[in-house]
Order: structure tokens, then C-alpha cells, then sequence
């Protein structure tokens, strides 16, 4: 058993199978670029300056009927109005889902970020998202309902449902050929894409790779999110809040340039140091109460990046604004943090921009970096009675903030839990 | 890639052959198409015809018991039931599985029964749609009912993709395995067939034939079993045109790795529009024995990569000579493996 988890060893030790636990890895992991695209803007800068302003996105819901549902608005993403697939046919553009336009200009952001213009030496494409391209799917079922023949233009949905074919055509953008793999673990996805990225480094079976995460609003998830009575009614989602009621949707895609430190070909905007994946099996949807396996994610991935709770300078948690979630997240970041938990800084993203699924892991750790270059803490927002289990810092407004380490918590249907750490680099 | 230090200790199987891995390599052995049924579409107005094989029904010992799988779909119920076949055949206890297992697990299309039972209701009346049902429609609910039921609380993950996305789910257990993430792999893909996958397949094909099933692997570094020694690919590919260019390298890499005696397990499907170019690429060689699952099991999707690995596994467990598995995809990337004594 590692030596370096410090105070909270006692409170989690019983928790850790020791051959789970790895050693601090040697093998630094650079991140060279960064894409984003969420409900508070396309890009970087224009992410940076809602969360600095504490701006909240939702807005109703128009890309689909939402009037017999409870909840009616999300966090949206604008797109922009251009054509971004130049080299997809005009009669195949129909067929690019929404999500796959989001992370193409995630893409294209994080490598302009590392100064390149296409994706030559990219070894793999890692990407999370929980409902691929579900319109697609959606479309293709109502065709077939409605038509007793054959429908020429089902072929296209079917083979465009598929999300590694909507990779392909990102891909195809490119001109780019290397494996492109789907994780697919719901909500934890994105953040378990960027861990696979980094175990694929570490395993020596890539030197560079993209990963990241999508997911677009789509109308099956939300109906079987408000069928769940997950949504908050009023729209807007309170993580932490004692009277919390549900969470929002949103959509978004965000992705890292991930190099082999040995290889790096660009400057580093900062470093995974760490990565864990456990398994809570308490229940399909909803969470152990105490967040055990949030314990075990948070103290691997510590180890994994040498460094204990007390170095962590910020949380981004999953933090979803649902009463099961935040108390079971809060209940695990105090066990694992232990004496520590009083001084960590948390909040949750979700809470100005809807729970973006597949795409929230990624998203998140995106945001973690630039929490780390920029020197800054988001809020949690629209918390109006702290949660009794809250032990930590709740961040409620920004704040300018020294750190140097932040981490990034990640849960899914089906009891996936993952934890990325993330480094600053010094300039 | 390199998983050389893998041993596949243990197989499991269902497909339209029957419920364990004996029963597909014997179908596949015999080398005769399977029957196939109609596949009933609600209101039953289809205008074309449409085929399946489907699973046939669970034999009574093969139902497991556990809360989590009383309302779950066929998918989880072939991916329970392969898992506990490999474990079994690793010489496991499935009711006590090894500490430090992991589990991958690869799919194509997914849950599909109740995503379309789901989504079904959303049309008619959203306000009434089931939440005991969606949460079954998520990718990863097979591999979450599976951990479950075998009490895996590690690294447990789902890949979407094509079939055989299956080799990069190989090679991370191989690494996952090597770094002390797991001491142990399970290594399962699955699909579920519905009216609408069935169609989906006439659509590339008109005598593609769907159907479904699991294949289960148990990866490990120590023991007994067949090695994966060689992995080849990706070969990516943006085209079906570019695919059937380079399916001749695919083969060529292959063909240098090993030499003497040996069986390939193909792709074919038994359509020559869609076969061609793989049977072209493998032709240079004169091969003990050619298997083709697919044509005699019928196009199980995200499952068949897996499929043909547990039939791999059991060729070379009887010949004792090396199985070249060929598994040129169809959108993205082709693969091949070699597996050794």
C-alpha cells in the first residue's frame, strides 16, 4: 500500500484493495490543448468570462416538444451558423449529429491551442459520450414506425446512429486515420475517456491522443431523466443547497491534447496526474449513500499523482443538485479528505450549466485547467442553505485563488465513478 | 499493440446456436446456416422481408438469480450468462469470482429493446413514460447489472463502437492487467437483435441476417490458455473503398508474424457483394481449416468480434496450432489476431 495518501489513509485504508492501487506514476502526461463548448459559450475565453461573471445558461428547451414534461429548459449550446464539416457532402450533412458538431469545434480549439492545424501524429481518438448520436436513433424509429417500405434514407440513419461513424467524419475532416474508441460509462464518461487517454500513454500504445467528451440534448434522454422526477421543476439546479430538487440538462463537448511528456511537441498547459475508476454497485441509478467508491477514485488518483487531500486546491465535483448525488459526493469528499476536508474549495459547474452527460467529465476537467492556468475558483451557484453535509469550502462566488493541484469528480448510471487530477505546470 | 503476455484462461458463449460456447463451435463446425425466423415488426407491416436468428430460449439452469436481473433485457441476460460460462471454464466459482476482476465490455447498438420500448412511449405520451425503463436504455446498464451480479467493484467499462473495437478493450485488460489495475479480465461483448437492428441490416443488405448473443472472455497473465500473440491493426479507414485497399496490408502484416499450420476465422458473411474483398485478402495462404461464425450464426454485430475470439480460443485448445482471426469492420478501422498454444 502506497505511503503518500496521508491523513485520510485511516478513514479510507478499509475501502482499498491494495491491488488497485498503483504507485505514483513516473510517466508525466501533458495536456497541449484545450477544447470546449458548453452552454456558457464556444471556447475558452468565452467559458472563462461566464464563470468569472457567475453567469447561469438556461434557457427553454426548442429542439423538441417538451410541454407534457415537468421540466422545459436546459443549458443549450449556440452553434454557430457556418457549415463546419467541409468535407462531408451537402446531402450527408443532415446526418452529423449536433454533439458531433460541438466536439469538432472543441477539436479544432484544442489543437489550434497546440499550434497545430490538423491532426497529423495524433495517435488516438478517445471520446466519452453516454447518448452518441440518439436524434439519429430517434429519427430512425419514427421513420420505420410511420412507413410500412423500405425508406432509401434509412440506411444513412442507421449507419449514422453509430457514433464511431460520426467520428469518422470528424475524422474525415482531418483526413486523419487512427482508432477512434467510445467509452460509454453515462455520466462519467467524458472523464473516463481522458483517463483511457492517459492509461494508453502510460501502456506506451500512444505518445499523442485526443480525448474528451460530448452529448447533445436529445429527446428520449430528456424524457427519461424527467420520467426519473430528476429534473429540478423550477429549472434551475442548487448543488449543495439543503432544499435542492433536481438537476438541469445541458450539452456541450470539450476535449485535451494528451502528450507523452517524452514526446511533447507543444507547450504544456498543465498535466493529468492522476486517474482512478471504481464501480458502485449500490444501485442503477442512484448512489451508495456514503460514496464509497467516490472514496476509493479520489484516494487512487491522489496516489497516482503523489500528492494528498490537503494539496488539492479545488473540486470541481459532480455535484448534479439531486438530494441522493451531493449528499453521498459530500459525505465521500469529507471521509477522503479527513482532517483536510474543512480547507478544499468546492463547487459544482453543473449549477450554471446543466449536467452535460457524457460530456461533463470532460467538460469539467477542462474547466479544472483553466481554474489552474487562470488562478481562479467557479462558484456553485443558486445555493441559498448549505447543505448540513457540506464540510467543505463551498465556493459560492468566483474567487481568485492560488492552487496548483485541482481534481475532478465524475458518476454514472450504472455506478461508474471517476476521478482525474489534474497539475498545474509552472511557467 | 502488444497483449502477448494475455492467456485466455476461460470462454463463454451464446448466440443462436444455444447457450454455451460448445454449442456455437459446433455449429460453426458443421458449417451449415442456421434456421432463420421473421422478424415481427409491431402491426406487422413490412413490405420487404426481414430475417433472424435469434438466441434461442434460456435453458431453466442458465437464468440467474439476482435482483438486479429480474426486468433486465436479453443483452444482460446473454452477457450474465457468458461471463459465468468463462468464469467457470477459467476454474472460477462464479459465485465467488476472483478478487481484482475487471470488466470491458463492447457493444454496437446496445439496449436496444427497451430503447425502442422507451422511446415508443415518449412518442405516445411522455408524461407516462416508465422510469423503471430508462435507465435500462443507457449503454453501460449490461456491464453495471454484471459488476453487480458478480460483485465487481473496480474498473468496470463499456465501449461503443464497431465489433471489434473489441481489440482495444484487448489491449487496455492487457494493460490493465500488467499495471496491477486488475488482477484478472472479463472481456465481453454482447447485442441484443430487434425489428429494428433486423431491419437496419437489410438496408446495407437485403439477405444480411441479424442476431445476437455474447461472447465472454476471462484475460489473465498467469494460467493456463491460448496466447493472443500478435495483434494487428488498426488499419483505419475512411471508405468501404478504403477498407477493401487495405485489407490486402492487413492481411500481409498478418502473414509475417507466424508461419506453418493454422486456422483462420473469418468475416464472411456469405454475401459475395460484402465478402469479397476479405476473402481476396487471405487467399494468398493455404489454411488448415476456415471458419466463418457469421455465416452460420447470422450478423450478430457488436457481438461478433467477440464470438469469433471464443471460437478462436476453442480451435486452438482442439488443433493446438495457431487461429488467425480476421475482423476487417465495416466504418472505421480493420484489425486481425493471431492466438497461439
Amino acid at each position: 500500500m502506497n505511503t503518500c495518501v496521508g491523513s485520510s489513509t485511516l478513514h479510507t485504508t478499509n475501502l482499498i484493495k491494495s491491488s488497485t492501487v498503483p504507485s505514483p506514476s513516473s510517466q508525466r502526461i501533458a495536456i497541449t490543448g484545450a477544447g470546449i463548448v458548453s452552454p456558457l459559450g464556444t471556447g475558452w475565453l468565452a467559458n472563462e468570462q461566464s464563470l468569472a461573471a457567475d453567469r447561469m445558461a438556461f434557457r427553454p428547451v426548442e429542439l423538441f416538444d417538451t410541454r407534457e414534461l415537468i421540466a422545459k429548459t436546459a443549458g443549450v449550446v449556440d452553434l454557430p451558423a457556418e457549415n463546419l464539416f467541409h468535407r462531408v457532402p451537402a446531402h450527408k450533412q443532415t446526418f452529423i449529429d449536433r454533439g458531433t458538431r460541438m466536439l469538432l469545434v472543441a477539436i479544432r480549439e484544442a489543437l489550434a491551442q497546440a499550434g497545430r492545424q490538423n491532426m497529423e501524429g495524433i495517435d488516438a481518438m478517445v471520446i466519452g459520450t453516454s447518448a452518441g448520436a440518439m436524434p439519429l436513433g430517434e429519427s430512425y424509429f419514427e421513420h420505420a414506425h410511420q412507413e410500412a417500405g423500405r425508406v432509401p434514407s434509412q440506411l444513412s440513419r442507421a449507419e449514422h446512429y453509430q457514433p464511431q461513424r460520426q467520428m469518422s467524419s470528424i475524422a474525415a475532416e482531418f483526413d486523419w486515420r487512427g482508432p477512434i474508441i467510445i467509452v460509454s460509462n453515462a455520466c462519467a464518461s467524458g472523464a473516463n475517456a481522458i483517463g483511457w487517454g492517459t492509461e494508453m500513454i502510460r501502456s506506451g500504445r500512444a505518445k499523442r491522443v485526443i480525448a474528451g467528451g460530448y452529448d447533445a440534448l436529445a429527446r428520449l434522454v430528456f424524457a427519461g431523466f424527467d420520467s426519473l422526477h430528476a429534473l429540478a421543476p423550477s429549472g434551475i439546479p442548487r448543488p449543495f443547497d439543503a432544499q435542492r430538487d433536481g438537476l438541469a440538462l445541458g450539452e456541450g463537448a470539450a476535449v485535451m491534447l494528451l502528450e507523452a511528456e517524452d514526446a511533447r511537441q507543444s507547450a504544456a498547459l498543465g498535466d493529468v496526474s492522476g486517474y482512478a475508476t471504481a464501480t458502485d454497485l449500490h444501485h442503477l441509478t442512484q448512489p451508495d449513500p456514503a460514496g464509497k467508491a467516490a472514496i476509493r477514485t479520489m484516494t487512487t488518483a491522489c496516489v497516482q499523482a503523489g500528492i494528498t487531500p490537503d494539496q488539492i486546491g479545488y473540486i470541481n465535483s459532480h455535484g448534479t443538485g439531486t438530494p441522493f448525488n451531493d449528499v453521498a459526493e459530500a459525505s465521500a469528499i469529507a471521509a477522503w479528505a479527513g482532517d483536510a476536508v474543512a480547507g478544499i474549495p468546492v463547487s459544482s459547474t453543473k449549477s450554471a450549466m446543466g449536467h452535460l452527460l457524457g460530456g461533463a467529465g470532460a467538460v469539467e476537467a477542462v474547466i479544472c485547467l483553466m481554474a489552474l492556468q487562470g488562478q481562479w475558483l467557479p462558484a456553485s451557484l443558486n445555493v441559498r442553505e448549505v447543505d448540513p453535509a457540506v464540510r467543505f469550502d463551498l465556493v459560492r462566488q468566483f474567487r481568485r485563488s492560488a492552487l496548483d493541484y485541482a481534481l475532478t469528480n465524475s458518476f454514472g448510471f450504472g455506478g461508474t465513478n471517476a476521478t482525474l487530477v489534474l497539475q498545474r505546470r509552472s511557467a | 499493440m502488444n497483449a502477448s503476455h494475455i492467456r485466455i484462461r476461460g470462454v463463454g458463449a451464446v448466440s443462436s446456436a444455444g447457450w454455451n460456447a460448445a454449442a456455437m463451435h459446433a455449429a460453426v463446425l458443421a458449417g451449415t446456416p442456421l434456421p432463420s425466423t421473421p422478424s415481427a415488426r409491431p402491426g406487422d407491416l413490412r413490405s420487404w422481408p426481414c430475417e433472424s436468428r435469434f438466441a434461442p430460449a434460456s435453458p431453466p439452469e442458465k437464468i440467474a438469480r439476482h435482483p438486479r436481473l429480474r426486468r433486465s433485457s436479453a443483452i444482460t441476460r446473454y452477457t450474465v450468462a457468458a461471463a459465468v460460462e468463462a468464469l467457470a471454464d477459467a476454474g472460477y466459482d462464479p459465485a465467488v469470482p476472483p478478487p481484482g476482476l475487471g470488466i470491458l465490455f463492447v457493444m454496437m447498438n446496445g439496449c436496444v429493446n427497451y430503447t425502442g420500448r422507451f422511446y415508443h412511449e415518449v412518442l405516445q405520451n411522455p408524461a407516462q413514460a416508465s422510469p423503471l425503463i430508462f435507465p435500462e436504455t443507457v449503454f453501460n446498464a449490461p456491464a453495471s447489472h454484471l459488476a453487480s451480479f458478480l460483485g465487481v467493484d473496480g474498473a468496470v467499462s463499456t465501449l461503443v463502437g464497431s465489433p471489434n473495437s473489441i481489440m482495444e478493450a484487448l489491449s487496455t485488460a492487457a494493460f490493465w492487467i500488467s499495471s496491477g489495475i486488475v488482477k484478472d479480465c472479463l472481456l465481453i461483448a454482447a447485442e441484443e437483435c430487434d425489428w429494428l437492428s433486423a431491419e437496419a441490416l437489410t438496408y446495407y443488405h437485403p439477405k444480411l441476417i441479424a442476431s445476437e448473443g455474447a461472447g465472454a472472455l476471462v484475460l489473465s497473465a498467469s494460467g493456463d490458455g491460448p496466447r493472443v500473440s500478435e495483434i494487428i491493426g488498426p488499419l483505419s479507414y475512411l471508405t468501404w473503398q478504403e477498407r477493401c485497399e487495405r485489407l490486402p496490408e492487413l492481411a500481409a502484416q498478418t502473414f509475417a508474424q507466424f508461419q506453418g499450420p493454422a486456422t483462420l476465422i473469418n468475416d464472411r458473411t456469405g454475401i459475395t457483394k460484402l465478402d469479397h474483398a476479405e476473402a481476396d485478402a487471405w487467399k494468398g495462404r493455404t489454411w488448415d481449416a476456415v471458419l466463418s461464425p457469421k455465416y452460420v450464426l447470422g450478423e450478430s454485430m457488436g457481438a461478433s468480434s467477440a464470438l469469433q475470439l471464443v471460437l478462436g480460443t476453442l480451435a486452438v485448445r482442439q488443433t493446438q496450432q495457431p487461429v488467425v482471426i480476421s475482423m476487417p469492420g465495416s466504418n472505421t478501422a480493420a484489425y486481425a489476431c493471431v492466438l497461439t498454444p
